[in-house]
């Protein structure tokens, strides 16, 4: 059985370390890229089954990663997870209407991501 | 400036400089020139950050993990939550004008306060130390480690900072009452399915 190929999208080192190591343990595939821009570089080839992204990054944020992803019929219906610092109800709706699947406000539990990346992979 | 709770009111001093005390807990990033942030470490470790371009500075203070005496400290929750407490201020600052490529580190604290526990102020002044390598952010003044507290105080608008200690009796006075490691907001981790 092929496992799952998560894409982390985040611009610190030490949150990808970290989201590639919970994540790893857990069995699942990761690739990863360190902003908006990189990240769509990089999708073709990954060919992820879902995207965790963080929002606040250089060059293109979350918001712009979601809204680009969704504008694309390749990645219309790939589920993306917003993983952030951030927990207003004013930027949760923004990601909501880009498009994007869910939000988890930082710092994670990985029991709790894992969980929740079950959920949306069904 | 903002100051997420829980912060002090600021102490008018004669010098005109307004100064806010800095809890654990707390951070506070400002581009005033009057603002001086000023706070005391045990084992705890506050990072100044400085971006000399944007005249913007910001201080955190953060503790890893306080275990009880024959309490075993959850590695990873711990790296976790370090991670988190940088990456608040960091954010903060560049939301404010700072850029990740000019920003600059100056790190206190990382006491060793009482001989025969475990060494909680190496393992914090350690996570900081590798999460700036990691992150590419320059080190450029560091006072970590010993086996006393320190008062701290920066003035984030012009990066400068200077520590002294408080007292180098701290190390056999009794083990300080636990405080407990706060998080961004009641609902971390949960999924909020759209």
């Amino acid at each position: 059985m092929t496992r799952p190929l998560v894409m982390t999208v985040d611009d610190s080192p030490s949150m990808r370390a970290l989201l590639r190591h919970a994540l790893t343990a857990e069995g699942y595939v990761v690739a990863e890229a360190e902003d908006g821009v990189d990240a769509l570089d990089r999708l073709d080839a990954a060919a992820p089954d879902l995207v965790i992204t963080d929002i606040n990054m250089p060059r293109m944020d979350g918001f712009g990663l979601i809204e680009a992803m969704r504008g694309d019929a390749k990645w219309r219906a790939l589920p993306i997870l917003v993983l952030s610092t951030e927990f207003s109800d004013e930027k949760k709706q923004r990601a909501r209407a880009a498009g994007a699947t869910g939000w988890i406000v930082k710092p994670f539990d990985p029991a709790k991501l894992t969980a929740a990346i079950r959920r949306v992979l069904v | 400036m903002t100051m997420p709770a829980p912060a002090t009111r600021p102490r008018l001093r004669p010098d005109g400089c307004r100064y806010y005390g800095i809890v654990q807990g707390a951070r506070g990033v400002s581009a005033d020139p009057q603002v001086m942030f000023s706070t005391v470490l045990g084992s705890c470790v506050a990072a100044c950050l400085y971006d000399a371009e944007a005249k913007l500075g910001g201080i955190n203070h953060f503790l890893l993990a306080e275990p009880q005496p024959g309490q075993q400290i959850d590695a990873q929750a711990a790296q976790r939550y370090g991670i988190h407490a940088m990456e608040l201020l960091i954010n903060e600052m560049l939301a404010k004008g700072a850029r990740r490529a000019r920003l600059r580190a100056h790190l206190y604290g990382g006491a060793n306060l009482h001989s025969g526990m475990h060494a909680i102020g190496s393992d914090n002044a350690a996570f900081a130390v590798r999460f700036l390598a990691d992150e590419g952010i320059p080190l450029v003044l560091r006072d970590l480690g010993g086996r006393s507290a320190r008062r701290v105080d920066f003035q984030p608008a012009l990066g400068r900072s200077r520590s002294r200690i408080v007292t180098d009796t701290l190390a056999d006075a009794p083990p300080p009452r636990r405080i407990p490691v706060p998080v961004a907001a009641a609902s971390a981790g949960d999924l909020d399915l759209f």
